[in-house]
Formats: structure tokens, sequence, C-alpha cells
């Protein structure tokens, strides 16, 4: 029975190769105008705006026998020109990649040349992905002072700037609770408020991906897709996910964010500096979320959020330094965490004057 | 048939525990909630990174400051005086005070009358409490003492007592450049308007959501 089930499975593809195969030989091409490459969707890397395909449907027609790939079937229709080639070419590659974890460095190195290359196919424009890694003797902690912060939304604003978050959906890593004085009840909060600020005997707390020590979001994560790194920021390998939403649903702080749909940046507010983990251009069905900026982070800049906060309510820092302002903080103010009793050790504390 | 498919399965199960055992599942996680006890056990004694915050500010434009409490750390702020516009401001100040006043048209505009003073109470605070009026290239500390435009957060920590110690540890104020050693923070004029240094209300930089539009 397991045979038979196999077997037709099978079938089709020991039907279709031989069709393939020999329309179109490696190089030198058989095919003539009559045989119109085949409705090939873009397969593997559809992180490119535009194109709709996801993951598994790419997956179902591979097996269904265009296993000889877009790559070449495009290669021996006659308009397509040498980009298109290369693209498919890129793209085929791009979707048999490894793991981002299981990368070498040649690989990561080879990843990113294909992202860019694809990119400059598309736009014109070149971007400059970075794949560093984390600095030794580094574990990165925030403190988010809810006495100064005054609800203006400028760490909002830098956030969706820098990370490229789609802008249709209006994704935004931040979410500011207005709450009323003498009160920490999220149900109660204002997450939507319309006014001046700041509101009379309201304050103001923020909210975003804590990087847990202890990620839940992690665990639940069936690919392999999320981990967290040796400088504990907790990062998601956007080719990798499959968007089941798990960790969305493990997280108890609501860090994690979904693209119901292909983000939308425009050209022109694209930022070019970009980290394979961070804020490179993202595509529909994956999760993203709040990266501490890794892509700013990791070259000793400040989150864009911490650096766009007007009132200093941000910091951040490395908390294995005793001589770091974050240390100072953890060590002589009176801080908090959320949900401490649930043990994911947030590295993000809230403090007050 | 059968047999070979039952097989089939057991071998696929045992290849399935193989590649199921937990790789990162448990971590050896202690069951401390006191992360800061756990870091205070890591002695890091070299920390060593390949950029600064140097790289980010310009370096000649950072003063060091004045130890003001002991064991205090000296870091780097922004240097005022490269900020002023009109520095020095014996430029205009070159007479007296009252010489300055008494030259002026009646009814004529003040030199600074744009600068609205709020901040305390006038019996507790007044322009000359800042500034000294025999040298107007300088501020001065409630007892007279002579401190520098660049140091003028010597005289906000005599009153702002916390804030100051805040600053000086790194839970007031705001982190310049980046976060890797050696450390640039805001000074106090920064960003407080030394006149008037509440924050104003305003409308925030973008509505939370603009879905209710």
């Amino acid at each position: 029975m397991l045979f038979d089930l196999f077997f037709k499975t099978r079938k089709p593809v020991e039907e279709d190769l031989p069709q393939t195969e020999g329309g179109c030989g490696s190089g030198s091409c058989g095919c003539k105008k009559k045989k119109e490459p085949a409705p090939v969707e873009p397969d593997g890397y559809d992180m490119k705006m535009g194109k709709t395909m996801n993951r598994r449907a790419a997956f179902r027609q591979l097996t269904a026998g265009l296993l000889a790939g877009a790559g070449m079937v495009q290669s021996c229709s006659i308009t397509a020109d040498k980009e298109k080639r290369e693209e498919g070419q890129l793209k085929w590659e791009e979707y048999f990649k490894k793991n981002y974890r299981l990368m070498s460095d040649e690989e990561k190195s080879k990843t990113v040349e294909r992202l860019e290359r694809l990119y400059e196919i598309n736009t014109g424009k070149t971007i400059n992905v970075s794949t560093n890694g984390a600095v030794e003797n580094v574990l990165y902690g925030y403190a988010f002072n809810i006495s100064k912060c005054q609800g203006y939304m400028d760490c909002v604003n830098a956030c969706v700037k820098e990370n490229n978050q789609d802008r249709s959906s209006q994704m935004q890593y931040i979410r500011i609770h207005e709450m009323e004085n003498g009160q920490l009840n999220f149900d109660d909060a204002d997450d939507n408020y319309f006014h001046e600020v700041p509101a009379e005997g309201h304050f103001y707390l923020g909210t975003q991906c804590y990087h847990c020590e202890n990620p839940p979001c992690v665990k639940v994560c069936p690919v392999g897709a999320t981990w967290k790194e040796d400088d504990g920021i907790v990062v998601v390998d956007y080719d990798w996910c499959i968007g089941c939403r798990y960790c969305q649903a493990a997280c108890p702080y609501d860090g994690r964010r979904f693209n119901w749909q292909t983000p939308e940046v425009p050209e022109e507010e694209v930022n070019h500096t970009q980290h394979y983990l961070g804020n490179r251009l993202r595509k529909k069905g994956v999760m993203e979320k709040c990266t501490f900026c890794i892509q700013r982070s990791r070259s000793g800049k400040n989150p864009a959020c911490v650096e766009a906060c007007p009132t200093g309510a941000r910091i951040f820092g490395n908390i294995l330094d005793p001589n770091s302002e974050i240390r100072w903080v953890l060590e002589n103010k009176k801080v908090f965490r959320l949900k401490e009793d649930l043990g994911t050790e947030p590295k993000f504390w809230y403090y007050m004057d | 048939m059968k047999q070979l498919a039952v097989l089939g399965i057991l071998a696929l199960l045992m290849v399935l525990g193989v590649t199921c055992t937990p790789e990162h599942g448990e971590e050896e996680h202690s069951d401390s909630h006191h992360l800061l006890e756990q870091l205070k056990q890591i002695s890091v004694d070299s920390l060593n990174y390949d950029f600064s915050r140097f790289d980010h500010v310009d370096k000649e434009k950072l003063v060091q400051i004045h130890q003001l409490m002991e064991g205090a750390e000296q870091f780097l702020i922004p240097d005022r005086l490269a900020e002023m516009k009109s520095y020095p401001c014996s430029n205009c100040h070159s007479k007296s005070l009252e010489a300055l006043q008494a030259g002026k048209e009646p009814g004529e505009k003040k030199s600074h009358w744009d600068i609205e003073v709020v901040h305390a109470k006038t019996a507790t605070m007044q322009c000359a409490t800042c500034h000294d009026v025999n040298d107007f290239n300088q501020l001065h500390s409630l007892t007279g003492a002579p401190i520098e435009f660049r140091h003028s957060y010597e005289l906000c920590g005599q009153c702002h007592s916390t804030q100051i110690k805040d600053w000086l540890g790194g839970a007031h104020g705001k982190q310049v450049g980046g976060w890797a050693p050696p450390r640039v923070s805001q000074t106090c004029v920064g960003c407080h308007n030394p006149h008037k240094p509440a924050f104003e209300k305003r409308l925030p930089a973008r509505l939370n959501t603009e879905w209710l539009k």
C-alpha cells in the first residue's frame, strides 16, 4: 500500500521528466518557438515583491515534475534576455539554500551575493546585506524608563523606516501603551491614542520583542527557523520560516508580527543597509519582529528607537559590561519585567526615576 | 507487502527518532530568576570591540565631564560651546548690565525678548541665578563659583540632585553615538531648554494606528 502511494505520486515525475529533458538540453537548446515555456511561477526565491507563491505551492509544483527547473526552461525561451536567465538561476539557487545556521561562511556570502544581485536586477539599486555574527562577550539588554516616555511615537517612526516594515499593513514592532497612573493593566491601556501627549494623569509603556533568554517562541518553532544568537538577539530566518505562527502564539508579550500579505515598501524608502537576520526585505507568509536593529547594534550603533527617542527613555547596551549604562540601571534603579513568573527571562527591563 | 510496509514505518520512526532529538530545546537554564545575579558572576576581563562611539560622533566636538562624585565615571558630552552661535557673550555684553539696560530707548525691545523663563518660581530663579552678570561669558554656581558653559550640568546638579545622580550613572539622559565604550551622553541642555526645561505637549509623531482615519 505504502509503495502504491509512493508510485502514484512518483508517476507524473517520470512522465514529465523526459519531456523537459528532451526539449531542453544543457546549454544547447533544442526547443523552438512552438514550445512556449510552461507557465512556471517563480520558484524558490519568492522574496521579491509582486510575486505571489508560497513555499508549499512551489514545492508541490516541483515534486509534480517541474524539477528540471524554471531556470532551464526559461533559458530555452528566445525572448528571455540574459538578466531573466540570471534571475531564474539565482532564484533557483536561493530556493535550495540551507538554513542560515547550517551555512558555512562561503555559503553565507554566496546567498548574500545572490540577494544583492536579485535586488539589483529588479530595481537597479544596490543593497548591502550583512551577515555579521555576534560580537564576543556581548549580551544585549534594554531598559525603558516609564517615567520619561511621553508617548511621542518617534521611536515607532524610526523603527518602521529602519527595518523596512510593510507600509500597507502598517506593520509596527513597537507598541506604546497609554496607561492611567497607578495602574499596569494592558486591558485598560489605550494603544490607539489620538491626542496631544503626554495626557494628564497617564504614563506610557512601550513593548516590543524582549529577546528572552529563555524564549518560548524558539522552542515551538517546528522547523528551526527562529533562534537565539550568541549575543542574545532572537532572530528569524525569513527563508526558512513556513509561516505556521506557532511562535506568535507562544510569545507571551505580543512581540511577533506576521506578513499576511507581500510587504510593500516604496523603493525610495527602502533602507539599503541590511542584515540577513534583520531588516532585509521580507516576503508574504513569514514572521518578523524586532531584532534590536541587528544591522546597527552589531556595529556598535544603538537601535533606531533608542537613537530616535527624544526623551532618553530608552537605554541599550551590553549587560556583560560592568561599566555600561544599562548595567548601572539594572543595579541601581528599581527595575521590573513583565510576566517574570513565566521564567522567560526577558532582556528588557522597565524602570522609574 | 504488509510486512514491508510495517518495516518501512518502523524505519521511518527510527529515522525520525534520531533526527528529532532536541537540538536546542533544553538549554542549561537555571531555575534562578535573577539574571542579574548570574551576570555578576560572569567576569569579562577584556571586552574588545572593533568599534566605538567615536565612529558615529565627531570626537573633536566632545568634552570630558568633571569629576562630580567620587567614583563617578568621567564620560564625554557634546561641547556646548561648539553649538552656541553667538558666543562669546561679551561681543554684545561689553558694558555692565545696568549700562546696557540704561542705554535702551523707552519701549525698545529687550535684547533677549524671545527668552521666557519658565523654570521654578521667580522667588527661586532669575537670570542671574545661573548667569554671571559680571562675566557674561560664563555661568556661576549658587555661591558664585564660576562654571563654564560647557560644564553647565554642574549648575543643574545643584538643585536636581537625583537627576544628576541618574545621569552620571546612565539612567537619565540620552546615549549618543551608540552603545559601545567610550561613553558619550547628551548633557542636560542638549535635551532641555534651560529657560523652559519641561518637555512640551505635542501630537505624537505618528498615530499609533492610522486605521482610525
